[in-house]
């Protein structure tokens, strides 16, 4: 048989697509359980700098937002503003331990221009009030490192005054440069004076016009523990630890399974840095967590791959079995024109051969013809309306139909064909029915023509009862012939089809339920079928009642 | 049913385009508000034979000529790089021109020949500024006042217009803020000003020292305008001296006090006056009450004005130029919906033609009425204000945008307001409160804003704001402020301080730190130092208060979204400041447009950075108020 080889063919490369496809699932699966190892073992470098990004963020908003804010005064900072302004800092930053202002004054002197401090404040995180802790003319001396702040931003006024070009605005070169002085743990920042102070500054410096004015500058300087920043883990899924440490801060824990990563905190934060650990295994469990929906993600896929392979291939069987039924038909068709046809073709020889044709012979030589010629007859008729219905080419022509007179001709017709056929049938309460006579004969022909043909010789009966239920009309065939088996329930209605047996070898097209189930449903009916092997068949016909 | 939906939609449909707007509203594009207009600043020539505008050549504007009898017009100046700012016709040949420059640019002056077109420099370029004094020439002189000795001060010098020569007329010792001179171009009156109280200095002729004529405050004004015919010692001055509204009043500077008020209205501020040479005496006054209004001392005067302005559809007019003669005359007409033409008018044959439109873009485009509106601030202050509604069938529940006009000495007045009309005909109701520190109602209401710039006027924008919003004419959720100058500042502070009130604000060239703004007065301003310390306040000893309603300090309470313009020369802010301020903004995550131009000052004047500007606000305003 052909079929086998097909198979057999089929069955292999089922085998080697599974194989392969399950050794890629796996290799899949490896590469991405490597794949999140790798990515965790990159983060944990990597993500560091988000960490230190989110954790000086409020340095920098101190830095770049808050203590450019003096400049904003214009100069005009006194011990009351300045109080509100540190009070604001220090309530808001943590790690601002204080802040000393110093209320200066550039004037004109003999020696050029001169920068002197007036006052200087000092603002503490635990007591709201300002500390004078010097003040010009009281005889004090200020304390060296206090002064050395001073000092160092008077000189980088001066260095200011000496390139400052007062054709456009400072830019940011020069705020940076020479408006903020930082060094670990302090910064100390002036007012970025205007264009015209700037200009009077130059002339002070040149010494050229006679200008008593003082011009007021604000200095401040803000104290930072970097210890006092408050640490946020961002990424608690990467670092087990974040701490501050001191710049040159190394552990002495010689865990293999310890990692560590550092990032420096910049600005006056810089003799501290960010320090990060983590245990390989905390690592390994991350790297698990993000595996999974990868894994999940390549199941998925596979699964899918698998649905749709499957799908082909009940494409192709139901394709296969398609073939095969249409091969079938071929072949009973060509059975089915060849009985008669050659019953024809020996009739012929006989006639032709015999030397003279008797009466009686002659008769049953045209009986024979005759009965044939029918037989094809019918047989086209069946499969041209087959096709009719099948395009819907064919009209309806409904007619008022007396039931019992219908049923009574046909079982006539049957008994004369048939006279070991025992065929009755009843009438509850029904009498006319609206509808094509020629189509519902055609069903009738059908069920009573697979009744007799799939009966026992002596069992041959069938019972057909019609009566209605609701607005419908059913037409029960009831018969005691061999019976169908359940598995070929479902198919005997599918065209082609022919339950195996050894009652229709001597050929039927297996088109005739078929043809029936097509015909109801374009009357808006319905066929349907109960059997017990061995037992019979019952069909019950519905229709629409209308009459 | 298939016939039904195609009904029921269009029912819908109808319905909703009534609701939403049944009068046609037609978008004018922008460029018809804001253009500059084709032919500008007509100025007729002492014989009263020629007319000089400026109008644009290859982009820049130049002087043009054409004649009384309407000749083609031509070219007489050929300018390629700075427009023509200004000029005067010296004499019935000669025109005098100074163009638009920079701070640091150095000055020129220059004369042109009206038929040999030749220019020259009147005066040796320097990086100076300049006021003329009186731009009647005397014995081929003009007056000018110069800050050439010292940036500070200005002296007047007399400017010879055949030589060119510069002669030292008065020294300024410092204090003199302003100088008068009278017909005959003699500097015969100076104001002084130690920047709180003014000194009226008076002298009888150049050869005698100025002496005092009296000492007031600057918080009232007197305002000299013009010695009287035939009499040295008596001037004409506005003055609200023992009074609320400036009155024009009569004084005599040899007693040193007033003699005669002239005429004074009982609401308003008057705010200037003219003069008929020809008839020798006051030809009116003229002063604003909800809108424009003149009184007139010369009856003849008043039937010609009369019967022009029923000849020109009650369009209000304002005589632009006359000759020497005052038989020729230059009529600019405006009403609020329309920007108005330029008339000549001669008297003698009773005739009157057009002779440009002064915006010919919207003409017949139909613009909306500007209404004057009366509302009690909190502390029962009667402020008055204007309101632009769009040109809507439904006159309720409107996107509003308030306008606070710039200064705040200033005042909204009654006219064509290209920036109202462009918002109402986008379909925002424009509101534009006159606040307490305005000008024109008197100096009490005046000295009302002083100290109170994030205060009570704040207050008083607010309080119209919700009067409009229980006449239920302005929808409480689409309310924004716009404002420029003094008037971004309020934009900014109600960003800051009335969130509730404002869904949006744009600033342009806003004030965002009064500290700055007091810093960054010119030189040249510094004797009123002390003036705008009463004003505003004194940032040394007032800190507080200065760091409290300067919106640059306050960008955390900033939620809403906000449009800020900010030219990167310009000198009243500051760049760097408004730059902080929206780097600050951008890390909050707030909806913020910021519009620099690097090139531009406090105010934008190239055209296309004027335009950018306007179509970038429509989309703000659109964006959060949903107009249109």
């Amino acid at each position: 048989m052909p079929h086998h080889n097909h198979y057999r063919k089929n069955y292999w490369l089922i085998i080697i697509f599974a194989v392969l496809a399950s050794l890629l699932f796996i290799t899949a699966l490896g590469f991405a359980k490597k794949y999140a190892r790798k990515i965790v073992e990159n983060e944990f470098v990597g993500k560091k700098i988000d960490v230190l990004d989110k954790n000086i963020e409020s340095y920098n908003d101190l830095f770049f937002n808050k203590i450019p804010e003096v400049s904003f005064y214009q100069g005009y900072l006194d011990s009351n503003s300045a109080l509100i302004y540190a009070d604001s800092i220090l309530r808001k930053y943590d790690f601002v331990k204080r802040i000393l202002f110093f209320d200066a004054y550039v004037s004109n002197t003999a020696g050029g221009l001169a920068i002197s401090p007036r006052v200087v404040y000092q603002f503490n995180r635990d007591c709201p009030k300002s500390h004078i802790i010097y003040k010009a003319g009281s005889g004090t001396k200020m304390d060296i490192r206090i002064a050395d702040d001073f000092n160092s931003m008077a000189a980088r006024l001066s260095g200011f005054i000496d390139i400052a070009d007062t054709s456009r605005s400072v830019n940011n070169d020069e705020i940076n440069k020479f408006f903020y002085a930082v060094i670990p743990e302090k910064i100390t920042y002036m007012n970025i004076p205007r264009k015209e102070d700037i200009k009077a500054y130059k002339q002070f410096v040149e010494g050229s016009v006679d200008n008593n004015s003082v011009y007021e500058q604000d200095i401040l300087s803000y104290y930072i523990d970097p210890q006092a920043l408050k640490l946020q883990n961002n990424h608690p899924e990467l670092y087990e630890k974040i701490e501050i440490k001191p710049l040159f801060y190394t552990s002495l824990d010689t865990d293999p399974d310890l990692l560590t990563a550092e990032s420096p905190l910049p600005g006056a934060l810089a003799s501290y840095k960010i320090y990060f650990s983590a245990n390989r295994n905390f690592l390994t469990n991350e790297a698990n967590r993000r595996f999974m929906p990868l894994a999940l993600m390549i199941s998925m896929g596979y699964l899918v791959l698998f649905i749709i392979g499957y799908l082909i291939y009940r494409n192709i069987s139901f394709n296969n079995k398609m073939f095969k039924l249409q091969y079938d038909f071929v072949n009973n068709l060509t059975h089915e024109f060849k009985t008669p046809v050659s019953v024809i073709k020996i009739a012929g020889n006989n006639i032709r051969s015999a030397k003279e044709l008797k009466d009686d012979t002659r008769q049953l030589y045209g009986k024979i013809l005759d009965e044939e010629a029918d037989k094809l007859n019918n047989l086209l008729n069946t499969l041209l309306s087959f096709t009719q219905i099948e395009n819907k080419s064919i009209k309806l022509a409904y007619e008022k139909v007396n039931l019992d007179e219908f049923c009574r001709k046909l079982i006539s017709t049957y008994q004369l064909k048939f006279p070991d056929f025992d065929l009755q049938y009843e009438l509850k309460e029904v009498s006319t029915l609206y509808t094509d006579p020629v189509l519902l004969g055609s069903v009738f022909q059908n069920l009573i023509d697979n009744a007799y043909k799939y009966s026992e010789e002596g069992s041959k009966s069938l019972k057909i009862t019609i009566f209605r239920q609701k607005k419908q009309i059913m037409f029960k065939f009831v018969d005691k012939g061999i019976g169908i088996p359940k598995s070929e329930l479902i198919n005997i209605f599918k065209k082609f089809y022919r339950v195996k047996s050894q009652y229709n070898q001597q050929g039927s097209v297996g088109l005739g339920l078929a043809f029936c189930k097509e015909l109801l449903n374009f009357m808006e009916g319905d066929i349907q079928v109960k059997s017990t092997v061995g037992k019979g068949s019952t069909f019950i016909v519905t229709l629409p009642y209308a009459h | 049913m298939r016939i039904l939906t195609p009904i029921v939609l269009v029912f819908f449909l109808l319905s909703f385009c009534a609701c939403n707007d049944f009068a046609r509203r037609e978008e004018i594009p922008i460029e018809s508000f804001f253009m500059k207009s084709p032919k500008s600043n007509f100025q007729i020539s002492p014989s009263g034979n020629y007319i000089a505008f400026l109008q644009s050549y290859n982009g820049t504007q130049n002087l043009y000529l054409t004649t009384w009898d309407n000749a083609e017009p031509k070219r007489i100046t050929t300018e390629t790089d700075k427009n023509i700012a200004n000029y005067f016709w010296a004499d019935d040949d000669e025109l005098v021109f100074w163009k638009e420059r920079s701070k640091d640019d150095n000055l020129s002056i220059y004369a042109v020949n009206r038929t040999s077109l030749s220019v020259r420099n009147l005066i040796t370029p320097e990086p100076m500024r300049f006021r003329w004094v009186s731009q009647q020439v005397n014995n081929d002189e003009l007056l000018i006042s110069l800050n050439k000795r010292d940036s500070s001060v200005f002296d007047v010098y007399r400017l010879n217009l055949h030589n060119c020569h510069l002669k030292i007329v008065a020294r300024n010792p410092g204090n003199i803020s302003n100088w008068v001179a009278d017909p005959d171009g003699k500097v015969r009156l100076a104001i002084a000003s130690d920047g709180v109280n003014e000194t009226l200095l008076y002298r009888e002729d150049e050869e005698h020292a100025f002496r005092r004529v009296f000492e007031n405050n600057f918080k009232t004004t007197v305002k000299p305008l013009r010695f009287l015919e035939g009499r040295t010692n008596h001037i004409y001055a506005l003055s609200n001296i023992d009074r609320d509204k400036l009155a024009l009043v009569i004084i005599d500077l040899d007693k040193g006090e007033e003699i005669k008020t002239v005429y004074m209205h009982p609401e308003s501020d008057i705010e200037d006056i003219r003069f008929s040479s020809v008839a020798k005496g006051l030809a009116y006054a003229e002063y604003d009450t909800w809108k424009p209004e003149k009184y007139y001392f010369n009856k003849r005067i008043k039937d010609v004005h009369e019967d022009l302005r029923r000849r020109l559809n009650g369009y209000w007019m304002r005589v632009v130029d006359k000759n020497e003669a005052e038989t020729r005359f230059i009529i600019r007409t405006y009403a609020d919906d329309d920007p108005g033409a330029v008339y000549l008018y001669s008297i003698n044959d009773d005739r009157l033609t057009k002779l440009a439109d002064v915006n010919p873009a919207l003409n017949g485009r139909k613009l909306c009425k500007m209404d004057s509106i009366r509302y009690n601030a909190r502390d029962g202050m009667p402020i008055s204000g204007y309101l632009t509604l769009p040109n809507r069938l439904r006159k309720q529940g409107l996107p509003l945008i308030v306008i606070p006009h710039n200064g705040p000495s200033a005042r909204n007045v009654w006219e064509y307001n290209s920036e109202v009309q462009f918002l109402a005909n986008r379909g925002y109701a424009v509101f534009q409160p006159n606040y307490r520190g305005s000008t024109g109602y008197g100096k009490a209401f005046w000295s009302a804003g002083f100290g109170e710039w994030g205060g009570k006027i704040q207050e008083d924008i607010a309080d119209g704001v919700r009067y409009l919003i229980d006449k239920k004419i302005a929808d409480p959720k689409r309310i924004g402020i716009y404002g420029y100058s003094f008037g971004g500042f309020c934009a900014l502070y109600g960003a800051c301080f009335h969130q509730d009130l404002y869904k949006c604000a744009a600033s342009y060239s806003g004030i965002t730190n009064l500290f700055t703004y007091l810093k960054e007065i010119p030189p040249y301003y510094k004797p009123y130092l002390q003036m705008y310390y009463e004003i505003i306040g004194n940032p040394e000893k007032q800190a507080d208060y200065f760091r409290a309603v300067s919106p640059v300090f306050h960008t955390d309470k900033i939620k809403g979204p906000i449009f800020i313009a900010q030219g990167g020369k310009d000198e009243r802010g500051n760049v760097n400041e408004t730059n902080q301020m929206v780097r600050d903004l951008k890390g909050k995550n707030i909806n913020i447009t910021y519009f620099l131009k690097e090139k531009e000052g406090h105010f934008f004047k190239d055209e296309q950075a004027r335009l950018a500007f306007y179509q970038q606000l429509e989309a703000f305003f659109a964006a959060n108020l949903g107009g249109n």
